[in-house]
């Protein structure tokens, strides 16, 4: 049993190196052993889920470093969830590929990549110590990289790819220090040193440490104003922003805070700010889905929306509900990017939704998937999404936040609103897939600008349909684990792995919880009416092309500019940096390393001009030196003798 | 009048320096070689005063060291005067100074 743990760590890592390695003999054949692998690894996570679907669960040393730090991992209840997930979603994410990458030469290194992120992800939940989770979280970014630069010709692939590793390796820094001041403090590595000895942490060294993390988590889980980067990452091919930008990468940050829960739990300062942040990032992402037009980038926000909820959840101390909103989350976002992804392939990568239109009537079970997957993201009533974000929304008043919990109830309108604004663009009103671009109001650049020969997939239709229709399991029931609150399966799974938090508030909450669900239930409502009425109605569908071409011109230029975050980094810390880099480029290096450099040969050449001039060759100078030195020999020794 | 310690230090001492200034004024090398024969001998002899003043034999052993090295380096140096002259027609240390900087 102990090493099927191994084998279910390390056999992604060898169908990344086989696909790397064998890739162009490998053909489509790579593509189907990444996916087989990969449900290889779901296998050993089933296998061993009696035993480690516990606080305890199962664990293996792997290296004795120095007596005393060891390497290992360890699967338990936490890392198991996540680890499912990750190679259960991965796994038919996998098979979808096959399909989506049918005509891309480059597919064999595009499995080798998926597979080399499951390799890493799994390092980051199975480590069972801090130093190995800082390398899972390391190479998770890594993947990352690779995977959203994977069309490396295209520009804003390479620039998308760059702005997420910067960005990812800047949160890396917070988590590299609050590793050191753990060891520091505590003389170990290991997790289940750390929190036994969390107690006696000094509260400075626990709030430094768990801000630490959370910069990390922050960068990973794109929360505000470390976001930019996802929206961005829609560059890469949609079934990545499905693998790793929406059901796993970016949920690393909520593992990372529930596994951290020990420390949290004492140090409500942490709490607070974890939470806070969650809720901006909730609001935030929420508004600015409200203004886009590429599918992709609506989905994106979305997901940075839904993380800030989750963010949230384990921010207030409900850990419980902020995991289940990840593993909800995990199904129905993976829903719907591969949806969208279908719609995208269709028509020839088109991502932008003023050019779709109506395509309900050609593609039913792209707009099923899409419609089951945006009811579980509002929150409609016994769809998995509902369970979990009530569950995290009241969470936050249990906790004693009102105000989050006005700010979740609110989210959760405006998802309803960009999330039914998408599915009556995209699938409902006429078909303007043949519209001029003019007449829409969409900007040249802006455009996907790759509508390269897709015409020529012929994938079956299966490979991409069949992961699809099996979310859809999930997707409307996953939910159904968390009915009955404590008494749950749910609650019962990780029974008191997280402790509970110091900040939990009295027992007198001014609503019950199904009072608070069915509020939820009347914003989600009034959220779907608003978008019906704007862009489901017979009215709105009419002049569609007229109110699409008006609603995209009369945007609000902070909605466009995406509340200038990126301006404001730019300005901030891009261009002195840049600044910084071109005056080190200009004066410190001529005038410093080089100037110094040439002084130094300067220096040599003029003592030798000194030196050679000795250096003669008439013998008797030579000889008159040496007398010259005899002599002052004898006059210093003659002087001293004096001096006796 | 027996000769005193400080008579054979002094000539001793005149010796070697009518060595040295014929190795520092002379331009035949034949006559530097001579020189420089002369300060061995100044030094010999000074080595020879000492040991029989303070009665200790390694002054005596010592010179004959001296005297095998002094004959060494004469056949050396003569041997360099013979291939210089060969070279160059010409016997004057000053002219023989292909070794500048």
């Amino acid at each position: 049993m102990i090493s099927l743990l191994v084998v279910l760590w390390l056999v992604p890592l060898g169908g990344a190196l086989a696909a790397w390695a064998f890739g162009p003999q490998l053909g489509r054949a790579a593509g189907w052993l990444a996916s087989a692998l990969a449900f290889v690894s779901f296998a050993c996570a089933v296998v061993l889920f009696p035993q480690a679907s516990n606080a305890t669960g199962v664990g293996q040393t792997l290296v004795t470093w120095i007596p005393g730090y060891t390497f290992g991992l360890r699967l338990d209840a936490l890392s198991l969830l996540w680890t499912l997930v990750i190679t259960g979603v991965g796994g038919l994410i996998h098979v979808y590929s096959i399909g989506y990458m049918w005509t891309d030469r480059a597919a064999a290194r595009f499995f080798a990549y998926l597979n080399f992120f499951l390799f890493a992800m799994l390092t980051l939940v199975l480590s069972d110590n801090i130093v190995g989770l800082l390398i899972g979280w390391g190479l998770v970014g890594l993947a990352s990289y690779f995977l959203i630069g994977f069309w490396f010709e295209r520009p804003a692939a390479v620039a998308a790819s760059r702005k997420a590793f910067v960005i990812n390796v800047f949160g890396d820094t917070g988590i590299m220090f609050a590793v050191f001041a753990l060891y520091a403090a505590t003389g170990s590595i290991s997790y289940a040193d750390i929190f036994a000895r969390a107690g006696t942490l000094p509260v400075g060294v626990l709030v430094a440490v768990c801000i630490g993390l959370f910069i990390g988590a922050a960068a990973k889980s794109a929360q505000v104003p470390l976001h930019t980067w996802l929206p961005d990452a829609m560059e890469g091919p949609t079934p990545v922003s499905a693998l790793i930008h929406a059901a796993t990468m970016v949920t690393a940050g909520v593992y990372l805070i529930a596994r951290f829960a020990p420390l949290y739990n004492i140090s409500p300062t942490a709490q607070t700010i974890v939470s806070t942040v969650g809720g901006i990032t909730m609001v935030t992402g929420a508004i600015l889905g409200i203004a886009q037009w590429d599918i992709k980038r609506i989905l994106a926000y979305s997901t940075m929306s839904q993380i800030g909820y989750m963010i949230m959840g384990v921010g207030v101390g409900a850990y419980q509900a902020g995991v289940l909103h990840f593993f909800t989350h995990a199904f129905f976002k993976a829903q719907l990017f591969l949806g969208a992804g279908i719609v995208i392939h269709a028509l020839g990568d088109e991502q932008d939704v003023r050019k779709m239109g109506g395509l309900a009537r050609r593609m039913p079970f792209a707009f099923w998937a899409m419609l089951l997957g945006t009811l579980a993201i509002i929150g409609f009533p016994f769809f998995s999404g509902s369970y979990s974000k009530d569950a995290v929304i009241y969470g936050a008043l249990e906790a004693g936040h009102p105000l989050l919990y006005a700010a979740g109830v609110l989210t959760a309108g405006i998802t309803a609103f960009y999330m039914f604004r998408m599915i009556f663009v995209v699938f409902f009103g006429p078909d303007r897939t043949e519209v001029p671009d003019e007449l829409l109001a969409i900007p040249p650049p802006a455009r996907a600008a790759h509508a390269e020969a897709h015409a020529a997939s012929h994938a079956p239709a299966w490979l991409m349909n069949a992961p699809v229709a099996l979310l859809m399991i999930p997707t409307v029931a996953a939910g159904w684990l968390s009915i009955g609150g404590n008494a749950s399966p749910w609650y019962r799974y990780f029974g008191t792995m997280f402790g509970t938090s110091e900040n939990v508030a009295g027992p007198s909450l001014p609503i019950p919880e199904f009072a608070s669900q069915l509020i939820v239930y009347a914003v989600v409502t009034v959220g779907v009416v608003i978008a019906y009425r704007r862009y489901g109605a017979p009215a709105a569908q009419s002049g569609a092309i007229e109110r699409l071409r008006a609603e995209a011109l009369g945007m609000p230029r902070a909605l466009r500019r995406a509340f200038f975050v990126d301006d404001i980094i730019a300005a901030a810390i891009v261009r002195p940096a840049r600044a910084l880099g071109s005056a080190i480029v200009e004066i410190v290096d001529p005038k410093v390393i080089d100037a110094g450099v040439r002084d130094v040969a300067w220096l040599a050449g003029a003592l030798g001009l000194v030196a050679r001039a000795l250096q003669n060759g008439l013998v008797r100078s030579y000889a008159l030196t040496i007398v010259f030195g005899a002599a002052c020999f004898l006059a210093y020794f003659a002087v001293l003798g004096a001096g006796r | 009048m027996p000769l005193d310690l400080a008579n054979y230090v002094a000539l001793s001492a005149v010796m070697f320096f009518i060595g040295v200034a014929g190795v520092v004024i002379r331009r035949n090398p034949l006559i530097v070689l001579m020189s420089i024969e002369l300060m061995f001998n100044a030094a010999n002899l000074a080595l020879v005063a000492f040991s029989r003043a303070w009665v200790n034999n390694a002054g005596h052993i010592f010179v004959f060291l001296v005297v095998t090295v002094a004959a060494a380096e004469a056949a050396i140096g003569l041997a360099i005067v013979v291939a210089v002259f060969r070279r160059a027609k010409n016997v004057d240390l000053d002219e023989v100074a292909g070794m500048h900087g």
